[in-house]
């Protein structure tokens, strides 16, 4: 009897019985013997794998690369192969159970001899639109990476022509990648990647896509039979990071700021990516970074007790040197770097000479500017000399820089306090007490009564740096002197600059007991300062550098911070402005976002419950409960999530006040955001689906739901997942309403704009890069499907402007037959807002020579004109002049000509404009058209 | 080839781009025209011996210009850096064409060497005052491509 695989019911046969694969051995041989054709064995096939039930499918899409698999390398001919090639193809926009087996499948038939090399063009063209990488499993995600190595190894010319969009998939597809063994496959790729594929305008997004990961911090599991080491990870990921020049100026800053990190693997790590650099960047790369290598590799070198770091720096150090030495050019900075540094001895005679010369310079009669500068140079050449540990040398000559410093700082204008204090700072180390008072006269005098933003900040700074060197003096005279908090002064402006003064020094482990106290008595006594003091406290614990998460984490076990300020809210929710509970909320919120997860969850303990039970009754409490939930780290999760998640969405549509709106939108979105992927994401947004779908479509609540749209989709977008097209699709479907195609516009705004509380990894949420591009190409496929009516044209180009204002102009490029339509109409219109973003465009396609401008000067270059006296905004009038300016350098001279004689003339009113900077541009323009085809002009057509 | 009148020419530096100030941003403010503006009209005029600007030359300078918005006025001096430059009409011919294209045609512009400066001053400044022959001049297309070359850069 003929085997089952010569009957169409092999079909019937895999969907039932799941030992149908132990026969595979028979089949190939069958096959290879000639007993059999494939094609007979696939059609055999097509009852499962074209199935309406998806499960089935996937059994067959199994069986057949399984199938795959076994049959030899070489046994398939061309056309078999391109056969199957596309038919794969066509099953990645099946659904995602079929996937896995599609791409297993399809990395074996890449591996087969006759394949050719144009199919994986089609293939990579539909994998990076269908398929979400990081949403597969890790076996999965490593078939597409093995696929684009194996694609590369056969033919590495072609992968080249694919261009930027293979570029741009693999970035999007690395993008988030956590496994280590996936990460050590990609880095061990990479360098083979980058030394071969272009770029083009990618090459930030592919840094930053590579750098995130360093410095490597990871430990493997301790049961891992086969554990990645990190170090593995890291001499791995070097390579990377220096694999093309263009990443040069990105990879010398990564590495400097880690150079000085406290982690002793960080600068390792770095130490070995400087040595490892060298064999890449040109010596030109290093030169801006030679001062701050060199003082980091000396700090390194001269290390007492740390060998293996001190030979990395010196590894590093020769490295470099012979990079620099093998450039041409005798560059004077190099020489410069070399000799300045080249010796403790030479920087003693260098600053004890220079110190005193620049001090008399001072004094001599020189301009301002003089003195500023040598103000900034002493202060380096202290650094200089710090580097080199020699302060001690030349003490006599350091000694005079501080009453310098006080010469400066007594002057009454701003740039020489401020060039003053700035170098006091440096040189804080040779400040003697006997001078704290003088200073600390004139920075509490200027910290009471000065209103210049710069000027305030920088004797903030001052004290701070007197504080921590004199921590008594500073308590004496400015703690308990000058600034008491106990003896505030009724004057409500003054009082504000004290407190921010105080809630600064307060970041100081000498000062925080003693101010923070005082400061929560004044919130807790209901003290009419109470809001001064908030206001104050919040400016300086959301300054991460002043407050770092550990000093947040000590003040809100040793004092209990939060629950103070949830105390005064409560007390002020119904009666307070509402500018002064904002402060609370944003203190709170910020607070919450230092605390490692364990303290977030006691916060939560210690209040949720009674804040929910009042929200139940009263939506005006609710903020309250969004501040303590909006800053929760991802892995923060209890019951309660669901309820808040009920309550914000009903909040978010049915109330009436705007601020309580937006808070609850934000609220649900962070939830969307920070959900951890599989099963607690699915069930939040399963509920927030079925809750939305039984809203009553009540009109008066249609733009509640556009706006908490927007969030959901930028939410679910900054979170990588596809499903935030459904929520585009919504909001595109309401632009060709002519009553809410205004929310839907501010809706697309807030998807592509940043906001500062939100969706922020601050705030611990992911964030995907790339995210733009995502959404201007799906802004892009869907508006076609939803085409605007004549009324709601405007907002409708207006929503493409957002759009494409936020873009990266490079991508543009694909879609200018799309965009060019758009941005000609959008010339007609009477919104200043969308005229500066098209033009802005335009003038980018100009530049690019575009050739599909020149086809529409007819319609375009009247527009221009018109527009170049728009009496609304000089912002368009000059952004129109620029750019019938960079058209008449971009184009030939055939397509030009027959427009000069009407631009000269048009262009004279705006000679004559009202604004200088809109006649500035018009003589750019004007004497450029001036040049049109006339002898001398020099354009190469 | 002809070799330059003024071989070595002093240069002196260039100076800073006009700040762009709080009312020039004013929208509703009108910014009347200045020394500086007219100034920075002309100061990349390339001088045609030299890869020069005139304002590296110091040919054409801030203080060496006149304006007068309610009379529609405007005065420029250049000075040739050498008395004998056989350049000098060609220099002031490509200030007035400058000038020309890019004033408003209120202006009424007039181009002339700084007193004591050149040899044959008043015959310099006599050709550029003649309007017809600067329109003459301008239908030369040699002249043309010289003066169109210097006013290139601006």
């Amino acid at each position: 009897m003929e085997p089952i695989w010569f009957k169409e019911v092999l079909a019937d046969e895999i969907i039932k019985n799941d030992d149908i694969i132990n026969e595979m051995q028979s089949i190939v041989t069958d096959i290879v013997c000639g007993h059999i054709d494939i094609t007979r064995i696939v059609e055999n096939m097509a009852g499962v794998l074209t199935h309406k039930d998806s499960e089935n499918r996937e059994k067959g899409m199994r069986f057949f690369t399984n199938l795959l698999k076994k049959i030899p390398q070489d046994f398939l001919t061309v056309s078999q192969i391109n056969f199957i090639s596309k038919f794969y193809i066509d099953r990645l926009k099946d659904n995602h159970r079929v996937i896995p087996a599609v791409l297993d499948g399809y990395l074996t038939i890449v591996g087969m001899k006759h394949f050719h090399i144009s199919l994986c063009g089609e293939y990579f063209t539909v994998l990076f639109r269908e398929i979400a990488c990081q949403s597969q499993l890790r076996q999965d995600r490593l078939n597409i990476y093995l696929t684009m190595q194996n694609t590369m190894d056969k033919d590495i010319e072609y992968m080249k022509s694919l261009g930027p969009d293979f570029v741009f998939g693999l970035i999007s597809a690395m993008d988030g990648e956590r496994d280590p063994r996936n990460l050590l496959f990609l880095f061990n790729f990479l360098p083979k990647f980058l030394a071969n594929i272009p770029l083009g305008h990618l090459v930030d997004e592919m840094f930053e896509v590579i750098s995130c990961y360093y410095p490597i911090d990871f430990h493997p599991s301790p049961d891992d039979p086969a554990a990645v080491s990190r170090d593995d990870l890291a001499l791995a990921l070097c390579p990377c990071l220096c694999g093309v020049q263009e990443f040069g100026e990105q990879c010398l800053v990564l590495l400097i700021e880690k150079l000085d990190s406290s982690l002793r693997v960080a600068k390792l790590d770095s130490l070995r990516l400087l040595a490892e650099s060298c064999k890449k960047f040109k010596p030109e790369t290093y030169i801006p970074f030679l001062k701050a290598l060199w003082s980091s590799l000396y700090r390194e070198i001269s290390h007492k007790t740390d060998e293996e770091l001190k030979l990395a720096a010196h590894e590093a150090l020769s490295a470099l040197i012979s990079n620099m030495a093998a450039s041409h050019n005798t560059d004077q900075s190099f020489e410069n770097f070399v000799k300045a540094n080249s010796s403790k001895e030479s920087c003693v005679i260098v600053t004890k000479t220079m110190i005193p010369a620049i001090i008399s310079y001072y004094e001599f009669k020189t301009s301002a500017k003089l003195q500023v500068a040598s103000l900034e140079f002493i202060g380096e050449l202290y650094d200089l000399a710090k580097c080199w540990d020699v302060v001690n040398d030349i003490d006599k000559q350091a000694n005079e820089i501080i009453p310098l410093c006080l010469t400066a700082v007594s002057e009454p204008t701003k740039e020489h306090q401020m060039a003053g204090f700035k170098a006091l700072i440096r040189t804080i180390d040779v400040l003697k007490p006997d001078l704290v008072l003088p200073f600390v006269e004139i920075l509490i005098h200027i910290v009471q009564h000065s209103d210049d933003h710069d000027i305030l900040l920088v004797s903030v700074e001052t004290t701070n740096a007197i504080a921590k060197k004199y921590p008594e003096l500073i308590m004496d005279l400015v703690v308990k002197g000058k600034c008491n908090i106990e003896e505030m002064v009724d004057n409500k402006s003054i009082l504000q600059k004290r407190l921010n003064l105080l809630s600064n020094l307060a970041s100081i482990d000498d000062f925080t007991r003693v101010i923070i106290e005082e400061m929560l008595k004044i919130i807790t006594v209901d003290d009419k300062n109470a809001y001064n003091v908030i206001k104050a406290l919040n400016g300086s614990i959301s300054n991460t550098s002043l407050y770092t998460e550990e000093k947040v984490t000590q003040i809100e076990s040793d004092h209990g911070l939060i629950d103070s300020i949830l105390t005064w809210l409560l007390k002020e929710i119904k009666s307070g402005s509402k500018e002064s509970l904002v402060h609370g909320y944003t203190l709170i919120s910020n607070t919450m976002c230092s605390l490692p997860s364990e303290k977030q969850k006691a916060v939560l303990e210690r209040h949720s419950s009674k804040i929910m039970e009042k929200c139940q009754n009263e939506d005006i409490y609710y903020p309250l409960l969004e501040c303590l939930y909006r800053s929760l780290q991802q892995n923060v999760y209890d019951s309660s999530y669901e309820h808040i998640m009920t309550l914000s969405i009903k909040i978010a549509i049915n109330n009436d006040n705007e601020f309580i709106k937006t808070r609850a939108c934000c609220l649900v979105a962070h939830f969307l955001n920070k959900a951890e992927f599989g099963q607690t994401f699915e069930l939040l947004y399963e509920s927030l689906k079925s809750y939305l779908s039984s809203c009553t479509k009540d009109e008066n609540i249609c733009l509640s739901l556009i706006q908490l749209f927007g969030w959901i989709a930028k939410a679910l977008i900054l979170r990588g997942s596809d499903l935030f097209i459904f929520w585009l699709q919504k909001i595109l479907i309401t632009l060709s309403n002519p009553e809410c195609c205004q929310q839907g516009a501010e809706a697309i705004r807030l998807i592509v704009s940043d906001q500062p509380d939100c969706l922020n990894p601050r705030q611990h949420c992911r964030t995907s890069l790339l995210y733009r591009q995502r959404i201007f190409q799906s802004f892009a496929k869907l508006s076609e499907k939803f085409g605007p009516i004549s009324e709601t044209k405007e907002t409708y180009l207006l929503c493409w402007a957002y759009v494409l204002e936020k873009a990266p102009k490079s991508v543009l490029n694909n879609e200018v037959g799309k965009i060019l339509p758009l941005v000609v109409d959008s010339l007609d219109s009477d919104n200043k807002d969308l005229l500066v973003v098209m033009i802005d465009v335009l003038i980018y396609f100009v530049v690019a020579k575009n050739i599909l401008v020149a086809q529409s000067f007819q319609t375009i270059l009247p527009r221009l004109v018109k527009l170049s006296e728009y009496m609304k905004s000089m912002d368009v009038r000059i952004k129109s002049l620029q750019c019938l300016y960079e058209i008449a350098n971009s184009y030939k001279t055939a397509l030009l000509l027959p427009y000069k004689t009407d631009l000269l003339f048009d262009l004279a009113p705006s000679l004559d404009d009202k604004k200088r900077l809109v006649r500035n541009m018009a003589v750019r323009a004007r004497t450029r058209w001036y040049l049109v085809g006339a002898p001398g002009e020099e354009k190469d057509d | 080839m002809k070799v330059a009148d003024n071989v070595n020419p002093n240069v002196y530096e260039k100076g800073s781009l006009r700040e762009v100030t709080k009312s020039d941003l004013d929208e509703e403010l009108k910014d009347d025209f200045d020394q500086r503006e007219i100034f920075d009209i002309i100061r990349n005029i390339s001088d045609p011996e030299h890869p020069l600007t005139l304002e590296e030359l110091r040919v054409v300078e801030e203080s060496n210009v006149i304006i007068d918005n309610e009379n529609n006025l405007v005065h420029v001096y250049f000075t040739p850096t050498i008395p004998h430059c056989s350049m000098a009409t060609l220099i002031g011919l490509s200030i007035r064409v400058q000038l020309l294209r890019a004033l408003p045609s209120r202006f009424k512009v007039t181009v002339e060497v700084t007193e004591g400066t050149h040899v044959s001053e008043h015959a310099v400044n006599k050709q550029l005052a003649d309007k017809e022959r600067i329109a003459a001049a301008l239908e030369n297309n040699n002249l043309v491509q010289i003066i169109n070359q210097c006013v290139r850069s601006v």
